[in-house]
């Protein structure tokens, strides 16, 4: 009893030895750049196969993404991926789907697509690849009609400026802030409790984008009135369709549909119908 | 402000009811399946047993629900062969998380029981699992009612979470309908209004039962 005892000591040892050896002289992983493993539309699929594309959006993004009083799906972006169903006769699943997750979402297969004024950028593209950029837009920082101080002044100010949380304006506040000026950060939840924040004063200016401000302040001229776009921060940014890196064939077609689409009349008709136009 | 298109999004909002429904309900059928058998097996097994127990319920209490959605809609059920929908997932996470809870309340409402009811079984020739299921537990199922309304209400607001992956319950489709319309304040209080009514509809039922269930001389003033 005593040796069997021993014996499945001595293994339980062995075995953790054995594990950590293991763990340490492993060999280095092999590079998987550029070799990513056969997607679910890494190929053009069979010709009787009907192609049925998961499309996951944010439900909370007008005039882009968003959905009508009957919960179906609604905006530019839904008009600009039906257009690209309808050549190819694809049929699309829409799936609304919670920002923070939605791209591990697409990574995971939950969804095949994200066309959600999805801005392109480095870290992202780590883990999905883009179509050809479709929307480019700026980030504005925006004040009450009445505020006659100057950009640094208000930075400067010790006072709220409000953001969306997780939205590259969030980005640009912490980058504004790590530069050296010195204002408090109010972040929030949407673009409209944002706008709402400066309108009753509780932020002293706002970071958003025009991709949200330009169409939302063509609906809303009363709001148009009352506040103004002091100054435009940073490079202009592009919203591209975000797929798997392995979905090749995915990809090069709604490249190929997004390229005739843009350079066809119907573009501007899609862009005036969401004043995302001017 | 927008509010005749806020009228129209309110059956949107309302759809939301079913969802929330389903995941408490859900959830709260799962929780109580597991709750009850761990609950009493925690007060009255041995202690290697009631370690195991202990170490699922402080698993369950102690990890933010927001993980454990992740971690099973990613992580645990795609490894073992399950492509589960969101809303299935969250029902089962909610049930298993919920089971943790209503364990805890139903182990101290068999607690609170005098244990010479277990011996007066005994002398009546009872084994000691006839003397659980047929003495102790009809009481404590009783005695847990106050703490399993409490559960359902608590359960009811932490269903919101389950949006992070995919689940359109009501406060979800408020914050959804705020964007489209413009309107930030109106929809949250609509979901607000939704989740008390869903609230008090289900504090009643909990209190109708008791009321009719309850131990006469057990506790005063019911």
């Amino acid at each position: 009893m005593k040796k069997l005892r021993y014996v499945i000591i001595g293994l339980i040892i062995g075995l953790i030895i054995g594990g950590f050896t293991g763990y340490i002289y492993r060999g280095a992983p092999e590079s998987t750049e550029y070799s990513y493993p056969k997607g679910k539309f890494t190929y053009p699929p069979s010709s009787d196969i009907q192609v049925t594309i998961v499309y996951g959006f944010d439900p909370e993004y007008p005039p882009f993404t968003q959905v009508l009083p009957n919960g179906s799906a609604t905006g530019f972006d839904i008009d600009v991926i039906n257009w690209i169903a309808k050549k190819y006769g694809w049929k699309i699943i829409y799936k609304p789907w919670d920002w923070s997750t939605i791209v591990d979402a697409l990574v995971r297969g939950d969804i095949d697509i994200i066309a959600s004024g999805m801005t392109i950028t480095a870290s992202r593209c780590e883990k999905i690849w883009f179509s050809i950029p479709y929307y480019s837009y700026v980030h504005e920082l925006v004040v009450r009609i009445n505020e006659n101080r100057s950009f640094d002044n208000i930075l400067n100010s010790g006072e709220y400026i409000a953001v969306q949380i997780g939205s590259t304006a969030d980005e640009w506040a912490e980058r504004l802030l790590k530069s050296g000026y010195k204002f408090k950060k109010l972040g929030l939840n949407s673009y409209v409790e944002v706008l709402d924040a400066l309108l009753d004063g509780r932020a002293s200016a706002i970071i958003t984008d025009s991709a949200f401000l330009g169409p939302y302040l063509r609906k809303n001229p009363d709001i148009a009135s009352k506040i103004k776009v002091l100054t435009t921060i940073g490079p202009p940014y592009t919203y591209g369709i975000a797929t798997r890196p392995e979905d090749t064939w995915l990809r090069n077609m709604i490249n190929k549909a997004l390229e005739e689409l843009m350079n066809s009349p119907e573009w501007d008709v899609l862009l005036r119908k969401w004043n995302l136009s001017g | 402000m927008n509010y005749i298109s806020l009228i129209e999004y309110l059956p949107y909002i309302f759809e939301g009811l079913l969802w929330s429904l389903a995941l408490v309900l859900g959830g709260l059928g799962i929780g109580f399946t597991i709750g009850l058998p761990i609950g009493t097996m925690i007060t009255y097994s041995d202690k290697y047993t009631k370690f195991i127990l202990n170490v699922y319920i402080w698993i369950f209490r102690s990890t933010p629900l927001i993980v454990l959605l992740f971690l099973f809609y990613w992580g645990v059920f795609p490894n073992i062969g399950l492509k589960l929908s969101p809303l299935i997932t969250s029902i089962i996470v909610l049930g298993l998380r919920s089971g943790a809870y209503q364990s805890e309340i139903f182990r101290g409402a068999l607690e609170s029981i005098d244990e010479g009811q277990i011996l007066a079984a005994y002398s009546l020739g009872m084994s000691k699992i006839q003397a659980i299921i047929s003495i102790t537990i009809p009481q404590a199922l009783r005695i847990s009612i106050p703490s399993l309304s409490n559960e359902y209400a608590i359960l009811l607001k932490d269903s919101a979470i389950c949006f992070t992956i995919g689940v359109l319950e009501v406060l979800t489709r408020a914050r959804i309908v705020s964007i489209a319309t413009g309107i930030a304040l109106i929809p949250y209080l609509i979901a607000g209004i939704i989740l008390m009514m869903m609230t008090y509809i289900g504090l009643k039922f909990f209190h109708t039962v008791y009321k009719k269930t309850v131990i006469p001389g057990l506790i005063e003033g019911i």
